[in-house]
């Protein structure tokens, strides 16, 4: 245990108050990861990483004020507290609106989330990571197919980061968190055509190298890959038109995490990210509104066990639990700091996260899903004449309002008079969120109900934050299709 | 290791150095980079956030028979690193060859004397900083804006760099990077930046009054038909969309399926109008450096030439694999661009307006959001964001809004029809590698719309 990493953590909430901040954290992080590049079976790099270094922020004559180091000296850590106070007072004088905290219940805690015994990321030999790696990819390499693979790149990444946060108003929280991740790209060619398909996989979960058996990875990335050959040998034209749409658990994710998790974030809807990644559709007067229909419930939890974007308490101390950003189709909560809670006379839904010592925390998406209904799969399907099920997507991109959306289907499959048919090729569903949400008619149960990982990317510096975002299957009526 | 209240870089390179050559790696590089930057963040025309950095990083590239291993420090004391190193060595140990590896450039180096990195002046900016963003923010709003967000960031950084093949280097450098996005009301906004290494260059109010020009341009936008335009770019657009092509030069890219330049070097991809440079040697340049990743000295390279692809970016096991040598773009895992240079063209703004006669054209000033259905043929889409306009009779006739650009980055390559004569630098949230580049005038471009 780093404790004089924790002596100059606490020394650093001294200094600040003696300095006359108002409300100064310190959180120190000490991250070890570990990763491995393979590119087209080669082992092409092995890398390690050591973090380790404190964040400091204050808040004084209503600005704020961060600094970080990692000269873990007691110099650095003087400098750093005393900048942050000082531009923390000269920003904040500035100011005609003075920024303020909401005001939170304090807690003193310590959690974990870490692999099973003789599982965690610095238990597991690099040896044997390396080589159940390049086993997967062995698979991919032999397989039969109509088509070629060209291209395969996967990085593996594992992390243990042990985190302590101490603030001035007595909140100490103390964690340590295992990650595994996996990322990876396969390109399949029609040999006849020389028509090219990607599929880009992110696997992600809190816990050690036993995730890959969870993942069941060796055949998920074969089943992903033999797909990826049918539908660049075998798809065939998607219908235009008004149609209806089935959409997947991956697709519903990714709709859930842009068109809904990002406007609801407190900062971008009072402009705090504005010339970067934007404002939002949603306003803070709009709580209470109907947005979707009402079989439309997303929820944002970090609790979710095992999940990539796990946390019980944020990085501002404040307690988490699951917060329903559209209830029946009603805007109903937003992601919330202490900031932007504070702006809106309401309090923080714990969504305070910083990604590093080096990084503020800012108001973000953890584990973003649409709610199961009451629908069988089959169900779904039974009455549509024309559409499209998209099972999975490709190229996605959404207005920085967040309003108005473009998903590309990859695995994707005509539906005719309730039948799913063949493969239909990159079918498009380029739409508004009121629209999207508006006209979802029905959501699979429960037994459906997945997630995928992601990474979350938004902030200035770049903060790229581990989450999840899932759903079951969900009917959407009447889609314009170009 | 602590000398004073700093760690003393050169201790901890002898120190890494020679840990690694006790555990007879055959090849390794070592940099050691200490930076100080500082930021300040602001929206709703206050600042929100002043933040600063101390920084100091230890990375090691290191190869053992063919094993390529790296490894990347901030937590420095003199037992972590000692530990982390036979880390990697027990990491290399556990590898197989990298059959891609094909050594380190080897000595001796001779380096390029870059003018303009470091500006001495520059502790001007701490006392400056505030002030400097508040005269943007008044800028913006003598055109109109009614509040603006952005950031400004400034760091000075040293670097050093030793290797086992007789590379010992270090270069001091500073630089500033600046952007604000000015609005009027909720969807009528516009957004510039303004980056460099020099303090004396420093002009954020013309940037700020840019972004409130195009803001109030934008007022009444109505949305936009879908079809094929010819689109004008500003500068910051041809930086991602445009600057991508030359980008995608990368042999690392195109091994793993992401660049649609496979096979076509000596091919045609643009018009002969467009040349395009990898250039660390740029004066100003933000991404200008005398030394790449391996110690290797860096310099300028032709990409592309009279429309003519002529040539990718590499590091040493790149270049041996495809038959050439470095040019000294080496990074710790892939070869990485310095800064990319568009050549530029003969017009002014209001030529490449004219030149859109007859035609529906768009001229674009702000994008985001850039995806790809296939890398490897290059199918994209990217999300127009501020003001974007119709062109008509040469004229900025209009505003328009919900756009969307969809189509292949060969096509826009192909289709440059003219370059404006003035380059910009460009850096921002959305472009990574510093661009120098002018105005961009593409034809039959096709645009997309959402349905309502």
């Amino acid at each position: 245990m780093p404790s004089s990493s924790y002596d100059l953590a606490e020394k650093a909430i001294e200094e600040g108050e003696k300095l006359g901040a108002q409300y100064i954290e310190a959180r120190y992080v000490n991250s070890r990861m570990n990763t491995s590049i393979l590119k087209n079976g080669v082992p092409e790099l092995g890398a390690i990483a050591r973090n380790n270094g404190i964040g400091i922020r204050v808040l004084k004559d209503g600005g704020v004020g961060f600094a970080s180091f990692n000269e873990m000296t007691k110099e650095e850590m003087s400098i750093a507290v005393a900048f942050a106070t000082k531009m923390a007072e000269a920003t904040g004088r500035r100011r005609s609106k003075k920024i303020v905290f909401s005001d939170e219940k304090i807690h003193e805690v310590k959690f974990e989330a870490v692999g099973e015994s003789g599982k965690r990321p610095f238990e597991v030999d690099p040896e044997a990571k390396i080589n159940r790696l390049m086993g997967m990819d062995k698979l991919l390499a032999e397989l039969k197919t109509n088509a070629v693979i060209p291209f395969r790149f996967f990085q593996m990444l594992d992390e243990t980061e042990k985190k302590y946060i101490i603030t001035n108003e007595g909140a100490k929280i103390e964690s340590e968190i295992d990650r595994l991740q996996l990322f990876g790209i396969i390109v399949a060619v029609n040999q006849t055509t020389g028509s090219k398909e990607q599929i880009m996989i992110q696997k992600g979960k809190t816990g050690g190298l036993e995730s890959l058996d969870y993942w069941k990875i060796e055949d998920f990335v074969t089943k992903e890959t033999t797909k990826l050959s049918k539908i660049v040998t075998e798809s065939k034209e998607s219908p235009t038109g008004v149609i209806d749409y089935v959409v997947g658990p991956n697709v519903i994710g990714i709709m859930c995490h842009e068109n809904t998790g990002h406007p609801t974030e407190g900062d971008r809807i009072l402009g705090r990210e504005g010339a970067q990644a934007g404002e939002s559709y949603l306003k803070e007067n709009m709580i209470g509104q109907q947005i979707g229909s009402e079989h439309v419930t997303i929820i944002d939890d970090p609790t979710l066990e095992g999940s990539y974007g796990y946390y019980l308490y944020d990085d501002e101390g404040v307690k988490a639990g699951p917060r329903y950003l559209h209830n029946k189709g009603v805007f109903e909560e937003m992601l919330h700091n202490r900031e932007s809670a504070a702006w809106m006379g309401t309090k923080s839904t714990a969504a305070a996260r910083a990604i590093g010592f080096n990084r503020e925390p800012i108001p973000r998406m953890a584990n973003t899903y649409l709610a199961p209904g009451t629908f069988e799969y089959e169900e779904l399907f039974e009455d549509i004449k024309l559409g499209v099920f998209m099972n999975n997507f490709t190229e996605w991109n959404i207005d920085d309002r967040r309003y108005q959306s473009k998903y590309v289907g990859l695995e994707a499959y005509l539906i005719e008079n309730g039948e799913i048919k063949h493969m239909v090729r990159r079918p498009v569903i380029e739409t508004t969120t009121p629209k999207l949400w508006g006209s979802v008619d029905a959501v699979a149960k429960e037994k459906y109900l997945e997630f995928d990982a992601a990474t979350c990317g938004k902030g200035d510096p770049m903060q790229g934050a581990p989450v999840y975002h899932g759903g079951s299957f969900m009917r959407i009526r009447n889609v314009e299709v170009r | 290791m602590i000398m004073g209240n700093k760690i003393d870089i050169e201790n901890i390179l002898d120190l890494s150095a020679n840990k690694l050559n006790s555990l007879e790696f055959d090849d390794f590089t070592i940099t050691a980079i200490r930076g100080n930057r500082s930021q300040l963040r602001f929206a709703d025309s206050q600042i929100t956030i002043a933040k600063n950095w101390a920084s100091l990083e230890l990375g090691v590239f290191a190869a053992k028979d063919s094993k390529t291993v790296a490894i990347e420090i901030q937590d420095l004391s003199e037992n972590s690193i000692i530990s982390a190193l036979e880390s990697l060595e027990k990491l290399a140990k556990s590898l197989p060859p990298n059959q891609n590896y094909f050594g380190i450039s080897d000595g001796p180096f001779s380096y390029p004397a870059i003018e303009y990195l470091a500006d001495t002046d520059f502790v001007e900016f701490h006392d400056q900083s505030i002030d400097q963003v508040q005269g943007a923010i008044n800028a913006a709003e003598a055109e109109g804006a009614k509040r603006s967000a952005g950031v400004l960031a400034w760091e000075v950084k040293e670097e050093h760099l030793l290797s086992s093949k007789g590379a010992s280097v270090s270069e001091n450098s500073t630089s500033y990077e600046f952007s604000i996005r000015s609005f009027i009301d909720e969807t009528s906004s516009g957004a510039d930046v303004e980056v460099g290494r020099l303090f004396s260059k420093v002009d954020f109010e013309r940037a700020g009054s840019r972004a409130g020009e195009i803001a109030k341009m934008a007022i009444g936008g109505t949305n936009g038909d879908p079809g094929k335009y010819n689109i004008l770019l500003e500068p910051r657009v041809a930086a991602d969309v445009v600057a991508a092509t030359p980008g995608a030069a990368n042999p690392f890219m195109v091994d793993i399926g992401m660049s649609w330049l496979k096979d076509k070097i000596g091919e045609p991809i643009g018009p002969e109008l467009v040349s395009v440079y990898d250039d660390a040697l740029l004066p100003n340049g933000l991404g200008s450096k005398s030394f790449d990743d391996e110690g290797h000295p860096t310099g300028r390279n032709v990409i592309v030439e009279k429309g003519i692809l002529k040539g990718f970016i590499h590091n040493t096991s790149t270049a041996k694999k495809a038959g050439t040598t470095s040019t000294g773009n080496a990074g710790l895992v892939l070869p990485q661009n310095s800064n990319v240079f568009f050549e530029p063209g003969e017009h002014t703004f209001e030529e490449l307006l004219e030149l859109t006669k007859g035609k529906p054209a768009l001229y674009i000033t702000n994008n985001w959001y850039t995806r790809f259905t296939s890398y490897a043929d290059g199918i994209f889409s990217s999300i127009p964001r501020d003001g974007m306009f119709i062109i008509e009779n040469g004229e900025i006739s209009k505003p328009v809004r919900e756009l969307r650009i969809s189509d292949t980055m060969g096509n826009v390559f192909k289709n440059v029809t003219a370059l404006g004569k003035e380059i910009k630098q460009i850096k921002s949230w959305e472009v990574n590698v510093p661009t120098f580049i002018p105005h961009v005038l593409i034809e039959d471009i096709n645009i997309s719309a959402a349905t309502k």
